[in-house]
């Protein structure tokens, strides 16, 4: 997982990217705005895995559907492979998502539960006109294989799996039409960790694969340092710090990127020595963003002109560009024991366990378990 | 416990099944908890450690749900044996739950006050004005902002912070003995997660409150518990002071799921993981529950359930491959 070079050309890219919502309309008066995302400038290049991370509210969900045309931008442009997609005409549209596929968070949700499963991983290859019925079919048996299921699950119907293997079904759906990007929106948080692992695993396989750009958006921290190259951390619609996600996490420099940090429970007992750092308060509505800086509310550094004056991006350390005023003067952040079985009798149960499974194991090796109800 | 000979709850071979199953869905659950003292019960979808919190409640999905073994002395009354009336005593009084979603634990039509002076009248033989007093107070308690406008606010005015705040105030109302919280900070985001952890910290060292924290997180576990059990398949696999279990994993499954969190550091290749899926409820195999997963199983792991015994100083674990060092060569390191 090598981080592709600065000069490689940006496969998707956004340019003041905005997406208003009106969430309510009185009969008088005006009528409540939400600013899902204001002013958002990406570049995402080819073959890397980039994340987007934040909380409820931040927008990452309405930027990660305006990606691909799910959801129209009310200013700004999205551009793919330097063409803006963002005002396409909806057949145009259509024909690019064989292209830029989607995995959703629910895969219960996302997939139809009268189609079998061999009928929705199909659907997308007959929708862009790929291949004849036989093709089709072969490809659908290679694709369960790949996904760790079996060619006979293609007869079966989404509520006989569990919701790993649900997950799994998406996957193999959305690789289907041959994409090359692909956005997965907490496309493992529903999971529990021993699957969410194998799933996790499934997507750098099949990302190597297949020559993916996979974009990901999560809330999980520990997943995102895990998977991705680049990272993005939004913050009521506004991204406030992008960069190379080792340095982002070894030395973040916006204080709600320390904030996240500081407040994510590490499972290490005892490595959180007292509650200093834990910012107070609540993410602000939406509907009413503070003017300045958006987390100055909520910033234990904040000034005078970060109620006034909106932080732009600017490079900072480690490649990375950060939205803050105080960037470069704020105290050292001290890094925290994030990992587990960092003491030897965890470290050694840990080598066994490993050694006894075979090293490092590809889900696809595993035998696929019965599948059940859930 | 060291230093308490009497616990203030004695769970012994509870056990939970459903109607028209052979198989007791959790079983034979035992463990004690002193007074002030945090247990983690840690597991992941359909261990049974909700089940488990549920049947302590006596709230169990009636009549899909029944206990079929087991004692769970509480305050020196089985709570198994408890009559409906009897619970309902108990229940939000002595022993009070704070679920994951509190917005449907809160009465919407109802305002964050009333509700908590509802909860101290039903059990105290007080007036409304005390009774609104105690709330207040208990708001206050939880560092709800302005309290005083928040008494009158009703649920979904409070932002889900705010409003899981709520639900623990009008859970340690009663001064309760013990809290059983399930999954109380899932729903939230990182930072508010932070911040209710922190709260439910320094309440307990405040009150002296006995905790029992269903999760499915480790790094919460880390972070809130004294004793972790971990659950698998109905049963308690792994238990120990927290330190003793992250530092010193017995059982395969504790091994399995600590190796497949993903680290918050650099990153080190693929990820671990434990091969295939939890068995079906109506289809728990014989003998160890996990042995169609381990890595490490031998055939008679199959032919009789381990029992949960001692490896350490309170610390426990059902595996018969344990020590592992003892029964698996080591790879060289």
């Amino acid at each position: 997982m090598t981080a592709p070079a600065e000069t490689v050309a940006p496969v998707l890219e956004t340019r003041g990217l905005e997406r208003r919502f009106v969430t309510h309309r009185p009969l008088f008066g005006a009528p409540t705005v939400v600013q899902a995302v204001n002013g958002v400038d990406l570049a995402i290049r080819e073959g890397e895995t980039f994340a987007i991370v934040g909380e409820s509210g931040c927008g990452k969900s309405t930027l990660a559907r305006m990606l691909i045309g799910l959801i129209r931008p009310s200013a700004g442009e999205v551009l793919y492979r330097g063409r803006d997609i963002s005002h396409l005409p909806a057949r145009e549209m259509r024909g690019l998502r064989r292209e830029l596929q989607f995995i959703f968070q629910d895969p219960f949700s996302s997939l139809n539960p009268r189609m079998s499963v061999g009928r929705l991983i199909e659907e997308p290859m007959q929708a862009h006109g790929i291949g004849t019925p036989a093709e089709r079919r072969a490809r659908v048996a290679y694709l369960l294989g790949r996904v760790g299921l079996r060619p006979e699950h293609a007869g079966r119907y989404p509520h006989e799996f569990s919701g790993g293997q649900r997950q799994r079904i998406g996957i193999a759906r959305a690789l289907a039409s041959g994409p090359r990007v692909l956005i997965g929106d907490e496309p493992v948080s529903a999971l529990d960790v021993s699957i969410q692992a194998q799933v996790v695993n499934m997507l750098e396989e099949l990302k190597d694969e297949f020559g993916l750009t996979l974009i990901v958006i999560a809330h999980d921290l520990a997943v995102i340092r895990h998977m991705s190259d680049r990272v993005a951390v939004m913050y009521l619609g506004e991204v406030v710090e992008t960069g190379p996600v080792d340095a982002i996490f070894e030395a973040p420099a916006h204080p709600y990127t320390r904030a996240l940090m500081t407040a994510i429970p590490a499972p290490v007992p005892g490595s959180r020595p007292e509650t200093a750092g834990i910012v107070e308060g609540d993410v602000p509505s939406p509907t009413a963003p503070p003017p300045g800086c958006r987390f100055h509310t909520r910033c234990p550094f904040a000034e005078a002109r970060c109620k006034t004056e909106r932080p732009r991006l600017a490079p900072g350390p480690g490649g990375r560009l950060v939205a803050c005023h105080l960037a470069g003067r704020l105290p050292d952040f001290a890094p925290r024991t994030l990992a587990p079985g960092l003491t030897s009798g965890a470290a050694r149960r840990f080598g066994l366990w490993r050694a006894a499974r075979g090293g490092d194991v590809a889900t696809s090796k595993i035998p696929p378990a019965e599948e059940r109800r859930p | 416990m060291p230093g308490d000979p009497k616990p203030i709850l004695a769970v012994e071979g509870l056990s939970i099944r459903f109607r028209g199953q052979s198989q007791d869905l959790v079983d034979g659950v035992s463990f004690d908890l002193a007074a002030g003292e945090t247990l983690c019960i840690v597991g992941e979808s359909g261990c049974g450690k909700s089940l488990t919190a549920l049947a302590l409640m006596g709230l169990l999905p009636q009549p899909a749900a029944r206990i079929s073994a087991g004692r769970a002395v509480f305050e020196g009354r089985d709570l198994v044996t408890l009559d409906a009336e009897a619970m309902s005593d108990i229940r939000g009084n002595r022993m009070a739950m704070v679920f994951q979603e509190p917005m449907t634990s809160l009465n919407p039509a109802f305002t964050i006050g009333d509700q908590i002076a509802e909860a101290v009248r039903r059990h105290r033989p007080v007036d409304r004005a005390a009774a609104r007093a105690r709330a207040r107070e208990m708001l206050d308690r939880v560092r709800i902002p302005a309290p005083d406008a928040r008494l009158d606010e009703y649920p979904h005015q409070l932002s889900g912070g705010m409003r899981q705040r709520a639900m623990i105030a009008m859970a340690l109302a009663n001064d309760p003995a013990l809290i059983i919280a399930d999954e109380p900070t899932t729903a939230l985001d990182v930072t508010i997660q932070a911040q209710i952890l922190r709260l439910i910290r320094q309440l307990q060292a405040e009150t002296g409150t006995a905790l029992i924290l269903i999760t499915h997180d480790l790094g919460v576990v880390a972070e809130t518990a004294d004793r972790v059990a971990v659950m698998y398949a109905g049963r308690i696999v792994e238990e120990g002071p927290v330190a003793a279990v992250f530092d010193d994993p017995q059982h395969p499954y504790t091994i399995g799921l600590m190796a497949s969190v993903p680290s918050l550091g650099r990153r080190a290749g693929r990820l671990q993981t434990i091969p295939g899926l939890v068995p079906a409820p109506e289809a728990m195999p014989a003998g160890c529950r996990f042995a169609a997963r381990c890595p490490f199983a031998e055939p008679a792991c199959t032919a009789a359930a381990p029992a949960l015994a001692a490896i350490g100083p309170g610390h426990r674990v059902a595996c018969r491959r344990a020590p592992l060092e003892s029964h698996v060569a080591e790879a060289a390191a």
